[in-house]
């Protein structure tokens, strides 16, 4: 098992590299419309997300957090305006679900928009929301979204299930790119972001056990960090975590002494509002990573004591 | 340059033995596998035994799996390529186990002009190997992969076969083909193999992939033999 200090410390690293960067979150309101002003409010909601996983496992120090304290605020008061962005978003693209998932991580952690909640309860409503087309990981995301938001999920997560690629437990030397990813989602979704590891039917995770280790050890050795790094998010969220040494120390020894994690082999080269765009979904990952890890981690060490 | 054409000479050669292995099991005819023509002069004949003994055992595979008697001068060849080569003191094991393969199919095929049972090599360098490395050493042994046979080697993979079954995966994924098949093979014998690995499909899903290279047809087409049981 993997040093919790050396899993410790990438999610260190890359909440100071985050913090730093903060203005990298920033919108752009007079973006093409060709573009959609809402193309660059993912970032935001993921931060908002790993934040609140990184409050809700208590893992982290003091400076630490204190950090992703200032991070949420400066995204809501500064990136989001208070949350009058978000509305802004909702009149640009009413139906769009993308304000509302931005805005869900806020409103749990205690911020509050009315205008945003008054949209999300209509949409909620519309037939077209519940046939919105979507990938069936995505599809079973905005449910569980909606049950988290205290609406009745449209369609029930009960009927999404069973609809994904994981949930048929495929044929794992299948996997590439794409189904990865679609893979750690469907588990993020299904484990409320790895609050709940028995969200997990048994059958899936049994499958997870058995092939995740292949699929770390694979994209461990191709570097590619982002998805590496959510991998080891699902590992986390597995009833038994193997916190695999190699590929931990792997993606260590990846991340830049200023706590960037490359997204792909090395740091990319370039403008620094283009290397952010690279590089800050890696290191949101790393430190989503990081937090659940050494949050098993020391449960682990709990239960051997 | 010279090297390199003789060892492009000794892949050809390979290529070609393993291509007739797989057009005698594929069609169930007993084929002169390990004695093709015979050999014009000193040096294909030399080519020809170096062929047999990177084959190893999987030479007489035919007589193996379709359990047909091996021809004489078949028998001959595949005697000649073991005492020719013998391992060197400090042989890596996969070479020590492959050349036991070669004498103990051998005494099998053959026990009244062989000695035998040999002796086995050791195999402690598989216990506790990392699942990546068992898998790839398996599939270098391949040839140990009969059905009904039993050696140390045999038994490291049927206490794993979820780790040989990850080393299937991790071939496949990343196209190593004949480790891949390999694999394969050897997980046709295990119990205990997950069932979501999808084997028979995947078998079919690396000689797709990559069957036009005899030595991964080969494995694959004793894979197939040992799955539906021909050999019995």
């Amino acid at each position: 098992m993997t040093d919790t200090r050396l899993i410790h410390n990438v999610g260190v690293g890359a909440l100071e590299w985050l913090w730093a960067h903060r203005d990298g979150f920033e919108l752009e309101p007079d973006v093409d419309p060709e573009i959609g002003f809402l193309e660059r409010f993912k970032p935001i909601g993921e931060l908002a997300m790993i934040c609140k996983v990184l409050f809700r496992e208590g893992v982290a120090g003091s400076r630490q957090a204190r950090l992703a304290r200032q991070l949420l605020d400066h995204a809501w008061r500064e990136t989001l305006d208070g949350g009058r962005m978000l509305v802004r978003g909702q009149l640009t693209e009413p139906i769009s679900p993308i304000p509302f998932e931005v805005y869900l991580p806020f409103k749990e952690l205690g911020y509050s928009q009315p205008e945003v909640e008054r949209a999300a309860a209509l949409n909620h409503r519309l037939d077209s929301w519940a046939a919105f087309e979507a990938t069936p990981t995505r599809r079973l995301g905005l449910s569980a979204f909606q049950r988290r938001f205290g609406l009745p999920p449209r369609p029930p997560e009960s009927e999404l299930r069973d609809t994904t690629w994981l949930a048929r437990t495929p044929e794992p030397w299948t996997v590439e790119g794409h189904i990865a990813y679609d893979v750690t989602h469907n588990v993020f979704h299904l484990t409320d972001w790895g609050e709940k590891p028995d969200g997990l039917p048994p059958a899936t995770a049994d499958y997870l056990a058995t092939w995740l280790p292949v699929w770390i050890d694979d994209w461990l050795d191709l570097e590619r960090w982002d998805l590496l790094g959510e991998l080891l998010v699902v590992d986390a969220c597995l009833p038994r975590p193997t916190l695999d040494e190699r590929a931990w120390e792997g993606f260590a020894a990846a991340q830049q002494p200023e706590g960037a994690m490359p997204a792909l082999r090395t740091m990319p080269e370039g403008a620094p509002d283009e290397v952010f765009d690279i590089v800050y979904h890696p290191t949101l990952v790393a430190a989503y990573a990081s937090v659940l890890a050494t949050s098993r981690s020391l449960a682990l060490l709990a239960h051997a004591s | 340059m010279e090297q390199s054409g003789t060892s492009s000479l000794l892949q050809g050669a390979v290529q070609d033995l393993a291509s007739s292995v797989v057009s005698a099991l594929r069609s169930g005819d007993h084929a002169r596998a390990a004695a093709p023509e015979r050999a014009a002069d000193g040096e294909a004949e030399g080519l020809a035994l170096a062929a047999v003994r990177v084959l190893g055992a999987d030479a007489m595979l035919p007589s193996t799996l379709l359990s047909t008697p091996p021809l004489p001068d078949e028998l001959a060849v595949f005697r000649a390529a073991v005492e020719a080569y013998p391992p060197g003191a400090d042989a890596a094991p996969t070479v020590l186990w492959s050349h036991w393969a070669m004498r103990h199919t051998l005494w099998r095929l053959d026990p009244g002009h062989a000695d035998g049972p040999h002796p086995e090599p050791d195999a402690a360098w598989l216990e506790g190997a990392p699942w990546q490395l068992l898998t790839h050493q398996l599939a270098v042994l391949a040839a140990l992969a009969v059905p009904g046979e039993d050696c140390a080697v045999a038994r490291a993979a049927q206490h794993r076969p979820v780790d040989v079954a990850r080393g299937f995966v991790r071939a496949v994924r990343r196209r190593d083909w004949r480790q891949a098949a390999g694999a394969g093979r050897w997980l046709t014998l295990l119990e205990g193999v997950p069932q979501t690995l999808g084997l028979d499909n995947g078998l079919d899903f690396v000689e797709l992939m990559g069957g036009q290279d005899p030595l991964v047809a080969l494995q694959v087409s004793a894979a197939r033999l040992t799955r539906t049981g021909v050999f019995v």
